[in-house]
This record gives C-alpha cells, structure tokens and sequence, in this order.
C-alpha cells in the first residue's frame, strides 16, 4: 500500500509543468471560492447585523398579524407576565418597548411625512446602537420629556436647526387627529438616507401621550447573547407568555426585505460557485484523461504482470487525490490570509455603488468571514468534484486490456 | 511434470475486419524446468503464441492447460490472478516502472501480492545480490543500461517464484555480449531454482544456446 502511495506522488511529478498547472487551476479555484463565499457571508453578516443591532433587535414581540399589517392599534401592554418572561428566559439580555406611528411634522412653513418611532432611551441602549449614531446635538435621556431626535436629512429637508420648536400631527389611538409642540434636541445619521428623511424618535412615554394610547406600546424588541440560539431562545420564550394574542418573531420576519435580498445574492453565489466548479472539473477531467492515455503502454505492462485492474484506477484516485490535495491547502492558506485581510480592512464602496447600496438600506462596504465552514465546504465540494471527474479516466483504466495498453503507441 | 499443455491453437486476428491467421494447429507441451526458446522470423506468431500461453489473450480456437487447468475458459479476473501468482513475464522494452527504483520495481510484483513491507525489501535484496545487480538498488531505469534495466526485469519476473516465465525477444534490443550475460543468468535461474523458461527470439546465439527449441513458420510448428 505504502509503495503505491509513492508510485501515485511520484507519477504527479513525471509531467511537472501540467501538474502544477492543474494544481494551480484547483488552488485558485479554491481561493476564489473561498474568498467569494467569504465576502458573501461576510457581508450577509454584517448587515444582518447592521439592520438587526441597529434597529430590529433579533427578536421582538408583537400582536400577531402587526408585522403584516402594522398599524397603532395592533397594541399591548407591557404585563408582568412578559416582563418575567423576558427575565426568566436564557439568552435574553436585553429589551426594549417600542411605538412605531406616522405623522406629519412642521417647522414654519415645511412639513414632511413622519415615521414616528418611540422608544425608552435607557431599555433600547441595551438591545439596539442606533442611539450611538447622533450626527448633531445630542439624544434625550428622558423618555417622557417634549425633546426629540430627528434623520439629520428630515432636519435638513424642514430647513430647521436643533434647538428649533416643530409641530408633530398624528393620528392617535382613538382615531382622532392629535398635535403636540417638541423641541429638536439632536440628529441620527444610519447611513440610508431614504431613512433619514423620515425618522422621527421620542419617548415612549411622550409617544404615549400624543397618540393617547395609555401604556400600549407595539412591540418589544429583544437582544440575545449568541445568534446562534436565536431559534432556541426565540422558542423557549414563546413558551413562557402566556398570551395567545402575541407572537414572538426572529428578525427574518421582522426584515423580510432584507432576509430576501440576502437570500437573493447568496442563492446567485452558489450557482456562480456551480459554474465554476463545473469548468473545474472538466480540467480536472481533461488532464487525468490526458495522463492516463499517456501511460497506456505502462498500464498494460503492469496489468500483464498481475496488477488487478481496480488497483490501477485506484491509483489514478489518487494521483488525482494528491494533486487536489496540495491544490486545496494552498488555496485554503491564501484563502484564509486574503479572507482575513479583508475582515480587518473591509472594503469600503464609493460613488454610485455607495448610492445603490444605501437605497436598500445595505451598508456601502463589503466585509469577508474566516468562518470555517466555508473553508470546509469549499474543500469538500472540490475534493468531491475532483473525485468525479475522474470516474471516467478511472473508468477507462479499469476497462483496459493488458495487450490493448502494450500494443498502444 | 507437465506445466503447459496447448492443444489445436487456433488465432485468427481481425484486421479491419480482414481475418489474419498468426497461429494455425500449433499442438505444444511443456514441463517443469525446461529451458524452451520459440524462434522464428518475424510475423511467424511468436509473440501471438507466447501472449496465448501467458494468458494475455485468448485463442480462437484450442485449449491450453495451465498445471492441468483450462484457461480458455476463466474471466478477465482469474486470468489476471494467474499472470500474478504463476507466471513472470519479461519483455523486449524492459518496461520497467519509470518513476520506481530498481529495488521498487521488483517490490511492486510483491506489493500485489500483498507481502509485508519488510519481507519484500529482504526478499528483493537477496534477489539482486544472487544476480549481481545489488549496487542498482536505488537507481531509477532511466540511470540504468539497457542491460542493467534487463537484468531488473529479470528479478522483477521471477521473484514471487512463478511456475514459468515467458520473455518475448527479451534480448532483441541488447547488443551480444549483454545479451550473453542476460542468458547466462536466465540458464543460473532455470538449473538453481528450476524456473520454467520460454521465450522468443530470432538471435541466432540466442538459439543456439536453447535447450529445446521450437522453430515458428507461417503460424505453424516446423520442426
Ligand atoms: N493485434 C493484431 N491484429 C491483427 N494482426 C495481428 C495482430 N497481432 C499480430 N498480428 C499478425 O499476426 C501475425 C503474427 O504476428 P506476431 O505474433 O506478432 O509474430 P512475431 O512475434 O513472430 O513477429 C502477423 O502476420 C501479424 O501481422
Ligand atoms: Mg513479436
């Protein structure tokens, strides 16, 4: 066994140019398809946890039928029974109630359409970040004061400044058109500007006083420790409310949006992958098909004396083996070092990429991921790919005659 | 002890669907020990016949008995099974492994026998000091004459003990005197360890030397 080990290594060296041209041809395949599945998932994670950390929260809790049909009346109150179950769930570690509304704010003579969003300035730091990004003045730290954060293009779009007094009109609870007076305390910049026209942040409480919904709030949105037991968690805390008018949603329904697109781009970097391990394999194929017919007369001798033909299409395995072998360590090295490079220098996009990016709400950068599944799927789906393309050069080993491979010239 | 028995051989090759006749009636035994050149001029049906009692290749008609078995009759598998544990084969090219050292190579016919690592390094060893050629252990065939390529070959045949070796014009690229020396060891192997010889060859010295001879003409016997 150990001799036919070192026959097949050996044979990989007998043609050296076209062995380290397949090599090659493997290795970079392997690098480009660890580098394109490692941008995909990279930045797949990155804006899931953009969107998610910066506004959803992986979980929150709502009416059933709300995210399908949001609308204010769609309420509950905060009971101590979700409050316990919250605390009493593992892997909870932070929520915070939310008021999502619409409205139409005022400043002298603008006024612009306003998506109100209410939250609890000390609850919502723990499960979301978009209170880090305030563009200018600062935000309120009451949630029942009149001061509120404004997108910093709706800001711009009204003509005001932040200290500036402005109208909010919105239709509460009741039905009835309600209107109150608020005090522009700072601006938020996300990066997606068709968000920043619109946002408008309150307190909760204030919220709750303009739109004389008592303490109903919309939804609670929920931080977890490790993404990975979103589906536990997520699972464990349904258990726990006893409300059957609720429903706790992962932030895949919440952003379906968002959860397509990704899908989207991931599904066309797996068929993109498809092609180019198909073109891999038919390399494969065509430099096995070329060695082995090279070597007819040397297989018909050796089968002559006795070599059993299953024997001489297992060492075309694993010639082939080898040669991928090498192939796909090299490529995992430089695929792990340009991988890694990336995810400390992600790349960062300009101009009317930048613009594209930002319309769908998607950060203008592409970061990568050394996350070892990819290493391990592309390593497998090549070594798998290489083992196919040989059945056929294999195939026709097994099927030579010892005079036929003699006789052959 | 009767090792070899064709009966009626028949070959009629096709070529291209013209059917060309290389072995006509040839009726040919051979027993344990013997020393047996097929000569012959070129395109008699030497090396048809000699693939035939080597069980490369099936007659047309006729049988042969190999230690009183049939093999006409067995599959791809046995027959490969055969050519491995009974027979050795030398050939006119030497068609040794290029990428193998000459101790390897003759390793390589024991490795498929499944013999253990270090009984085929001792075994192979102990063959190439009784042929004189140990100093080639570790040398590649494309380091080696012709000769010494041969020579190889020669171990490679018979060291898993075959009942015969079959050798097709096993001196026909080697120049006399390495030819003579390639005898002298084949006639060392077949009177010491009583290998069953038969090979092919339009040398003259060659015939000269052969203890029986069998003399091929039109793909007949012409004794
Ligand atoms: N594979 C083959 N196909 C067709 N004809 C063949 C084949 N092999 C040998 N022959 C013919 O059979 C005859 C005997 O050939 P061969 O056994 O090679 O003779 P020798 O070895 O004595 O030169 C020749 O006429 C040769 O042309
Ligand atoms: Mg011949």
């Amino acid at each position: 066994m150990k001799l036919l080990i070192k026959l097949a290594w050996r044979n990989i060296w007998r043609n050296k140019r076209r062995s380290i041209l397949t090599l090659a041809a493997i290795m970079f395949a392997s690098l480009l398809a660890i580098a394109m599945r490692g941008i995909q998932l990279g930045t797949y994670d990155l804006n899931i946890k953009n969107v998610v950390e910066l506004f959803s929260g992986y979980l929150q809790i709502q009416e059933k039928g709300y995210n399908d049909n949001p609308n204010l009346n769609s309420s509950f109150q905060v009971s101590t029974n979700i409050i316990n179950a919250l605390k009493d769930t593992k892997g909870v570690s932070g929520f915070s109630p939310r008021i999502y509304a619409d409205g139409l704010i005022s400043y002298k003579d603008e006024s612009r359409g306003a998506s109100i969003f209410a939250i609890e300035p000390g609850a919502e730091s723990q499960v979301t970040s978009f209170m880090k990004n305030v563009n200018k003045g600062k935000f309120f730290s009451s949630d029942s004061s009149n001061e509120i954060v404004l997108g910093s293009e709706l800001l711009d779009n009204l003509n005001a400044k932040v200290g500036d007094n402005v109208i909010i009109l919105a239709q509460g609870y009741d039905g009835a058109l309600e209107n109150n007076k608020f005090k522009i305390v700072g601006t938020v910049k996300f990066g997606a500007p068709g968000m920043e026209a619109a946002t408008v942040i309150m307190g909760i409480k204030t919220a709750q006083s303009l739109l004389a919904m008592e303490n109903h709030v919309n939804a609670i949105a929920i931080k977890i420790q490790n993404i990975e037991q979103l589906k536990k968690v997520k699972f464990s805390l349904a258990g726990k409310i006893k409300s059957s008018s609720l429903s706790v949603l992962s932030w895949e329904s919440i952003n379906p949006g968002l959860e397509q697109l990704l899908e989207f781009s991931n599904v066309r970097g797996i068929v993109f992958l498809g092609i180019l391990f198909v073109i891999v394999a038919f390399g494969i194929l065509n430099t096995v098909l070329m060695s082995v017919t090279e070597r007819y007369r040397e297989f018909g001798v050796v089968l002559s004396i006795g070599m059993p033909q299953i024997k001489l299409a297992y060492l075309i395995y694993l010639e082939t083996f080898f040669i991928t072998l090498v192939g796909i360590v090299l490529g995992n090295i430089s695929g792990y070092i340009l991988n890694s490079y990336i995810v400390h220098h992600p790349i960062m996009f300009g101009g009317e990429l930048k613009k594209f990016y930002e319309t769908y709400h998607f950060l203008p950068q592409a970061q990568s991921s050394v996350q070892f599944s990819i290493f391990i799927n592309v390593s497998i789906s090549i070594i798998f790919i290489s083992l196919l393309s040989c059945i056929y050069p294999a195939y026709k080993v097994y099927k030579l005659e010892p005079l036929k491979g003699i006789r052959h010239t | 002890m009767e090792i070899l028995k064709a009966e009626r051989l028949v070959k009629i090759y096709q070529d291209n669907g013209v059917p060309v006749s290389a072995l006509n009636n040839i009726n040919l035994t051979v027993s344990k020990g013997e020393y047996v050149v097929i000569a012959g001029p070129s395109g008699s049906g030497k090396t048809t016949l000699l693939n035939l009692l080597g069980a490369l290749d099936k007659p047309t008609e006729g049988r042969i008995y190999f230690e009183g078995e049939d093999i006409t009759t067995k599959d791809k598998n046995e027959l490969s099974k055969i050519r491995l544990h009974k027979l050795g084969f030398i050939f006119q090219a030497y068609n040794l492994i290029p990428v193998l050292t000459a101790i390897e190579n003759i390793e390589f016919s024991m490795m498929l026998l499944g013999i253990s690592d270090k009984e085929r390094k001792e075994k192979a060893l102990a063959l190439m000091d009784e042929l004189g050629i140990k100093e080639l252990a570790n040398k590649r065939p494309n380091e080696m004459s012709g000769g010494q390529q041969q020579r190889v070959a020669v171990a490679r045949a018979i060291v898993n003990n075959p009942s015969v070796v079959l050798a097709d014009e096993p001196t026909a690229n080697l120049d006399s005197v390495t030819a003579g020396h390639l005898l002298d060891l084949m006639e060392q192997m077949n009177s010491e360890k009583n290998i069953t010889f038969i090979f092919s060859s339009h040398d003259k010295n060659v015939i000269d030397r052969a203890k029986r001879l069998i003399i091929l003409k039109d793909g007949r016997i012409d004794n």
